[in-house]
C-alpha cells in the first residue's frame, strides 16, 4: 500500500512541476502557439546580409488588404492560427512574398497602414546591438520564431522603421523579381548620406554614390555585387516628410496597374514616369493607406542616363 | 524512501498550475505605442499625416542597370567628407539580381 501511494504522489509531483514550469515559461508557451511558417521551403543554404527578404504590412483589414492585393497582384493567402492574431502569408504562384498582420489601431489614435521591410543579418543581437550604438531604437526587440527566424524592429537615427531578421530557412537566391515579387526597395530620409553611413555600421553594406540629376543625395547600398536599395535625401516641395522604407512590386505594366490600384480604392500618391532603369515606376497606398511601389523592369528598357 | 502524506499537496498544485497556465496561454504583452499585442509584436503603424508621396518627374529612387554614373569624388576613393565610406571609384555602380529561376541551379 505505502509503495503504491508514493507511487501516486511521485506522479502527481512530477505532474505538477511540469505543469508549472511550463506556465511559468510564458515565451515558449506563446512559441508554441504562434508559428510563422520558414520563408523558404525548401530550406535555402544561402545567406545573403544585407538584402531585403521580406516585407510585412500591418493593417486594420485584413479581409480588405487579401482583396486589394490579390486582385492587384493575383496573390493567393494561407492563413496562419497565431494565437489571438490573425496573420496571412500572401504567395505569388505559390511562393512567400510577405505578410499581412491585422492590428487594430489604437482607440483615439490616428495612424497609417505601412509595410515593414525585413532585412537579412546573420546574428540578429549583434546586429541590434551595432545598430544601437549608431542611434537606433528598439522597436520590438529580438524574438525568435522557431520556422521563421529571430527577428528584431527598430527605428534608425532618423525614425525610419525596419526589421532585421535572421531567416531560419536561409535567404532566397538571388533572382529577378517576377511580377508580383517584391523587386526594390528605398529609403526616403532627410540626409541620405548620414543614413547610408548607419546602415553601412549595421550591415556592412558597400555604398555606391550616384551623380545627382536632382540636386539631392542619392545612394546606393549593396550586398554581394547587387544593388540592395536606394537612400535618398527627400525631394523638395513637401511640407510633412517621415523618414520611411519604400519596398517596390515588379509589374508587367506599371500603368494598368496604377489604374487598377485607384480603382481597387487605391490612392495614387506617385504618378507613373521613367526611373533611373528606364522603366515605368510609381508609388500608391492601399486602402488602409499603407504606400508601396510599383516597377517595371524589362530587358528591353532602355538605361536612362543622368546627363 | 518514505514519503509524507500532505493531503492538499495534489490540489494546492493543480490550482497554481492553472493560474499560472492561464497567465501564459493569454500572452498579452505590450507592444510597440503602448497598444497590447497578442503574441506578435512586429506590426507598427506609422504615424499618420505625413507626405508619402508627391515626388515630381526627375525624383529617381529605383535601381539602375549596372555602371551607373557615380557622384565624381576623388579619384582615388577616398571622401574623406562623407559619413559613410564610398566604394572605389574603380567599382562599378551594381544593379539589381538579373538571373531567372529557370537558370538558377
Amino acid at each position: 500500500m505505502n509503495g503504491g501511494r508514493n507511487y501516486r504522489l511521485k506522479i502527481v509531483l512530477a505532474v505538477g512541476m511540469a505543469s508549472l514550469l511550463s506556465a511559468a515559461s510564458p515565451s515558449t508557451s506563446n512559441a508554441a502557439s504562434f508559428e510563422l511558417p520558414p520563408l523558404n521551403s525548401p530550406a535555402s543554404p544561402e545567406h545573403h546580409v544585407g538584402k531585403v527578404v521580406w516585407a510585412e504590412l500591418v493593417t486594420p483589414d485584413l479581409a480588405a488588404a487579401e482583396r486589394f492585393y490579390g486582385g492587384l497582384f493575383g496573390w493567393t493567402f494561407q492563413s496562419v492560427h497565431t494565437g489571438m492574431s490573425d496573420y496571412a502569408v500572401a504567395l505569388a504562384d505559390g511562393r512567400p512574398v510577405g505578410g499581412l498582420y491585422q492590428k487594430a489601431i489604437p482607440a483615439g489614435e490616428h495612424r497609417q497602414s505601412a509595410w515593414l521591410t525585413f532585412i537579412a543579418v546573420r546574428d540578429v543581437d549583434a546586429a541590434k546591438q551595432a545598430a544601437l550604438a549608431h542611434g537606433a531604437k528598439v522597436v520590438s526587440d529580438a524574438k525568435s520564431y522557431p520556422a521563421r527566424g529571430r527577428q528584431a524592429v527598430l527605428t534608425d537615427p532618423e525614425g525610419a522603421v525596419f526589421a532585421m531578421l535572421a531567416s531560419s530557412s536561409g535567404d532566397a537566391p538571388d533572382l529577378l523579381a517576377v511580377p508580383g515579387e517584391w523587386i526594390w526597395s528605398s529609403l526616403l530620409s532627410q540626409d541620405a548620406g548620414t543614413e547610408a553611413a548607419f546602415y553601412q555600421q549595421v550591415f556592412s553594406y558597400d555604398v555606391f554614390d550616384l551623380a545627382s540629376e536632382d540636386g539631392l543625395e542619392h545612394v546606393i547600398l549593396s550586398s554581394d555585387d547587387f544593388a540592395r536599395a536606394s537612400v535618398n535625401t527627400f525631394p523638395p516641395g513637401a511640407a510633412r516628410r517621415h523618414p520611411h522604407w519604400l519596398n517596390f512590386i515588379r509589374v508587367e505594366h506599371t500603368i494598368d496597374a496604377v489604374a487598377k490600384a485607384a480603382s481597387s480604392g487605391g490612392r495614387v500618391l506617385v504618378e507613373p514616369h521613367v526611373d533611373r532603369h528606364g522603366g515605368q515606376v510609381a508609388v500608391v497606398a492601399d486602402p488602409a493607406g499603407a504606400p508601396f511601389g510599383l516597377m517595371e523592369w524589362t530587358d528591353s528598357d532602355s538605361k536612362v542616363e543622368p546627363k | 524512501m518514505k514519503v509524507p502524506h500532505i493531503p492538499w499537496l495534489a490540489p494546492g498544485l493543480a490550482l497554481l498550475a492553472l493560474v499560472l497556465g492561464s497567465c501564459a496561454v493569454t500572452g498579452v504583452g505590450v507592444g510597440v505605442e503602448g497598444t497590447a499585442d497578442y503574441g506578435y509584436d512586429a506590426g507598427y503603424y506609422e504615424p499618420y499625416g505625413y507626405d508619402y508621396g508627391g515626388w515630381g518627374h526627375g525624383y529617381r529612387v529605383g535601381p539602375g542597370r549596372g555602371g551607373d554614373r557615380r557622384g565624381g569624388g576623388d579619384p582615388r576613393g577616398e571622401h574623406p567628407s562623407r559619413p559613410y565610406r564610398p566604394a572605389p571609384e574603380s567599382r562599378p555602380t551594381p544593379s539589381i539580381p538579373h538571373g531567372s529561376r529557370g537558370s538558377h541551379h
